[in-house]
This record gives C-alpha cells, structure tokens and sequence, in this order.
C-alpha cells in the first residue's frame, strides 16, 4: 500500500533527507520546509521504503502538493 | 385517597404513561440498537437527578390529512421542560425518533419555540437535543412556518442566553439551520450527521451518489466546516461533556460565569513551561502544553480542536474565574491565522464578550497566512473578522506574547491597539511590523547587491535588525508591552491582571449594532 507524503503548508522545500529505496520509519523527519518565517518538519506518513520523490530542494509547493510517495 | 379521585387519577396515570412511552418498546429497542438512547434517557443524563419537569406532555399534533387525523403523536415527538444542571437551571427540547421519527410538525415546533421564549423570558440556557428526519411533510405550510419561527427566536435568544445544541440522529432540511443558529454543537459519533439536503436528494437533483456520513457526518463538520464543536463518542459522553459545557457558563447575559474554589494556587510557579517553549526561534512547540501549565490544572475545555488547528479556543479556570482562551497554535502553519481559524477564533471571541467571559490571549504567530491560495480564500474579508471581533469586545482581555507577534497577525491576536488591557511578553518574544528577512531586503537593498560576499552583510544586517526592534524590550520601551515577564511568573501575573480588570466597565458606543465582516 502507497501512502503520499503532503506537504502541511505553503512554503519552499529547504532539505530532502530521503532518497528513492531508503526504509522510513513512521514519524521520520524526511524533509523540512521553510514558510512563513520557520521551519516546518515533514514527517514520515507511515512506516516503508521510499518509492518516489516528486519535488527538489528549492522548489515552491501549495498545501496538500505531494511531496513524496512511501510504499 | 378519596374514592371519588381513585378512579380519576389511575385514568390520568395510565395516560400519562401511555405518553411518556412515545413511539412505544419496540421503536425505543430499535434506538438502542443503533447506539442510541432514548430522548427521555438523554434527559435524565442531562439533568441533577430527579430535577426534570416536562411541559405539554398532553400537546396533540395538528395534522389532519392523509389519515393523521386518526393517528395519535405522543406529545407529537418532542420533549419540552425545564430542570437543574450543576444545581443551576436550564431548559431543554429533546426529539424523539421512535414518535414519527422525530419529524418537525407544526405543534412540535411551536412547543420548540415556547421553550426557547422561557429559557429568554427567564434567563436560562437552552439544550436541543436534535434527532429528527426532517419536516413532518404531510403538515407543509404548518411545518414550514415553524422552522421559520423557530430560526426567528434563535437569533431573538443570540446574546442573552446561551444556547446549545447536540446533533444525536440525522438533522436533515432547513432544520440544520437551527443549529447553526446556536452557539455551539456537539456531534454524535457514527449516529449523528447534518445535512441541507440528504443523500437522496443530492442524487435526483445533482447526479451525485454519497451517504449521510461523508455528506454532513461528525467528522464532516468537525475538521472541514467547523460546524461541530467536537464530536463525542457516544450519546452518553455527550451528555456528560455539555452538563461540563454549562459549568463554564453563565445563565444568561446579565449573569456572571460561575466562580469555583480553585484547588489550584494562584502563586504556583510555572517554570515548567522553560522546558516546552524552545529559545531557538526555529523550533516548534506543544501550545497545548502551554495552556496546560497556565491555567487551574486540568480546566481546559478544548472547542474545535479539529477544525482550523493553527488556533486553539476553548474555556478555562484562572484562580477559579472562568476565561476564554485564544491562542495560536505553531503545530500547524507554523501558527499563521488562515481564514478558517478567523472564523473560529473571531465567534467564540465575540460569545466570550456577549456572556462575560474575559479573555486570555496567547500569542505566537508569524502574521496572517499569505500566498495566491490564502488572498483567494478571502483573507481579508475573513481575518477583518478577527480584528473586529477584539476592537468590538468590553470584556477584560490580556495578552502574552509567548513568541512570534508579527504584523496583521499581532494585532489580530489583541494588541494594546486592538484594547487589550494588560500585555504581557515572555523574553522570547519577537514583535514586529516586519521581519528581519524582509526588513532587510528593502533597507540594504543596494548595499547587499554590491556587497563582495552578499550573505554575509545580509546575515549581519539581519542580525542588527533583530537586536534593534525584534525584541520584547523594544516593544516595551514604546509601551506596547506593559512588562516582560518570565515563564516562572506567567500564571501568577495574569491572574493578578485578571483580577485587576474583572471590574471593567466599558460602554460599546451607542449604535443599532455594527457592521461585523462575516
């Protein structure tokens, strides 16, 4: 089962910490944002192996964008 | 007894319970079956014991077509009365699913709207207790009217006595907006959902094939319209969490929310509160946990706790007076104030100055929510709730500045300009018009673009900027903070503030009423 990683806020992505095949745990901090002045954690949906990454560091995202998929 | 009145009191007692039976066992087996009880069960549950007294149990039905007129409605399926709650008094209307399923005939609304014209008339909070399939259609224009009657004495009642309803069976039609009329609602899980138009309506006349659940249920309301004010496991968890509700209430607009004997000391110290507010600016925190350490220990009554969760409201206890709380909550857009949370946290301001409750405002927020998305969801119409809605209220309201206190967003959380009459900030508190990040880019615009090695002057300036105005000391010096205070001291100074100002009499000017942005 795929679960989507969305991103909480509006914002930039600052670091992705995460590669495509890494094993997550859940509650994993994978990437931070940065939006309205601090930085946001993104953390792991669930527990799984990273299937897709669907952003860079740099770029700009809405609330709810996918950010990345873990399997 | 008498001999003459043995014969006419057991006539009377066997109708009496021929009544209070409603729809009969069978039906009342049913409601239980789906999880829920009876309106006569959820009555003693809300009520002291033994302190219920019921109104037009003899109220015959109206409806004279479509073999009605042969039919009998047991007190045409709603419950009316009066009784104690916490030893105070309260009125109520409860449906009853198992009389015609609970549907809103003429005679069941008129005996809603007399109920809600006594709670007014003598200053008592109203409970409905919703549980209905709708209007009774065989009575049409009888029904019709009477939502309208009753939509009419809820805003005629808004403001003078508080009025709660709990949704524990569907609320289908108009009739969802008698809710919606009132001040707060409870929702039942998995038994309850409300809806303007049910299931299958919305498939004949709209093409769009859904269940009541996904359409208006619990979670529906509670985390994307912000309608419910929490859902409840059950229908006894909701009962217990009203009774729990009105504890923090007063009567009526003219009483004063009920004192309690704190077992909590008015001088503990609140140092505790080091350990959960982090001095790196970056770093996120449990506002929660916060509220927690502040207030009489274990006195928060949490309200929309799903819905717009960058701000949390809810009524708490300092020193046993109860206060409404607001405050940004960093968990969630990094506290920013989007148009849902204006809209949360903008009513309960404007319940809390109708019903004497001070306010307690606790600030972290890094401005109004920006961006295309945000301006298109109507920030401006809707944040110019938050400011009004402070502007407009009389009652005491103090402020502490934990964190950020940024922009719009500082004086939409209640800034002495906005009235606030004590404001507190904590040493790590950063108040300003702009940031450092944007301050810097406009002032040192030029001098950052020729500069050899650009992040390095930008940092510096940055750092000058904070060390000059993004601190509680700056803010202080122009009396926009009356004292900066530790976090030791936090729930010692308001409620030293709270006391000061539990007098305060201040006129609203005098007018029709204002013109609030909704």
């Amino acid at each position: 089962m795929a679960e989507e990683v969305l991103a909480p806020m509006v914002g930039k992505i600052l670091k992705i910490k995460i590669k495509p095949g890494d094993a997550v745990q859940e509650d994993d901090e994978i990437i931070v944002m940065e939006s309205m002045k601090l930085e946001t954690s993104v953390h792991a949906p669930c527990s799984g192996v990273v299937k897709e990454i669907k952003v860079s560091e740099g770029d700009r995202v809405e609330e709810d964008d996918v950010l990345a998929v873990i399997e | 007894m008498a001999p003459e009145w043995k014969d006419l009191t057991e006539k009377f007692e066997r109708e009496r319970e021929r009544l209070r039976a409603g729809g009969g066992a069978d039906l009342q087996a049913k409601e239980h079956a789906k999880g829920k009880l009876t309106a006569r069960e959820r009555i003693d549950l809300l009520f002291d014991p033994g302190t219920f007294e019921e109104l037009d149990l003899f109220a015959k039905h109206i409806g004279r077509d479509y073999g009605l007129d042969k039919r009998e409605l047991p007190a045409d399926g709603v419950i009316i009365g009066y009784g104690e709650v916490n030893g105070r008094g309260c009125m109520v209307y409860a449906e009853d699913f198992t009389v015609v399923a609970g549907t809103f005939g003429e005679r069941h609304g008129r005996k809603i709207c007399k109920i809600i014209d006594m709670a007014r008339k003598y200053g008592y909070p109203v409970v409905g207790i919703n549980d209905s399939g709708g209007a009774r259609v065989t009575e049409q224009m009888g029904a019709l009217s009477q939502y309208g009657q009753l939509f009419y004495r809820h805003v005629a009642a808004s403001g003078v006595v508080p009025q709660i309803a709990l949704i524990m069976g569907p609320v289908a039609g108009g009739q969802a907006y008698s809710p919606a009329l009132m001040d707060f609602i409870f929702m039942v899980d998995k038994t309850s959902s409300m809806f303007i138009a049910g299931p299958p309506l919305v498939e004949a006349v709209v093409y769009e094939k859904t269940d009541e659940q996904s359409l208006g249920g619990p979670k529906v309301h509670g985390k994307i319209t912000g309608v419910s004010d929490g859902t409840m496991a059950d229908d006894r968890q909701c009962l217990e969490q009203t009774r729990r509700l009105l504890s923090y209430l007063p009567l009526n607009n003219k009483d004063l929310p009920p004192y309690e004997v704190p077992e909590d000391s008015p001088d503990r110290d609140t140092s505790e509160l080091e350990e959960i507010i982090p001095t790196d600016q970056k770093k996120l925190y449990n506002m929660r946990r916060v509220i927690d350490v502040v207030f009489d220990r274990g006195s928060f009554f949490e309200l929309k706790k799903e819905f717009a969760q960058n701000l949390i409201i809810g009524f708490a206890r300092l020193n046993g007076h109860v206060v409404g709380v607001v405050a940004n909550n960093p968990m969630k857009y990094n506290g920013s104030l989007d148009y849902n949370a204006a809209d949360k946290g903008s009513r309960f301001i404007r319940f809390c100055d109708a019903f004497n409750i001070p306010l307690i405002n606790l600030q972290d927020v890094p401005g109004f929510l920006i961006g295309t998305r945000s301006e298109h969801n109507g920030i401006i119409r809707h944040g110019a709730k938050m400011l009004y809605a402070y502007a407009e209220a009389t009652v005491p309201k103090i402020t502490c500045v934990v964190r950020k206190a940024y922009a719009g967003g500082y004086l939409a959380m209640c800034s002495k300009d906005l009235g606030a009459d004590v404001v507190f900030a904590l040493p790590t508190a950063e108040i300003c018009l702009m940031g450092p990040q944007g301050a810097v880019n406009i002032l040192f615009r030029k001098e950052i673009a020729s500069a050899q090695d650009p992040e390095k002057v930008r940092s510096e300036r940055e750092a000058e900027f904070m060390e000059r105005y993004v601190n509680p000391t700056y803010a202080a010096g122009l009396q926009h903070v009356d004292d900066i205070i530790l976090p030791g001291e936090l729930r010692r100074k308001l409620i030293r503030a709270l006391e000061m100002t539990l007098e305060k009499d201040e006129e609203a000017p005098d007018r029709k009423h204002g013109i609030s942005p909704v």
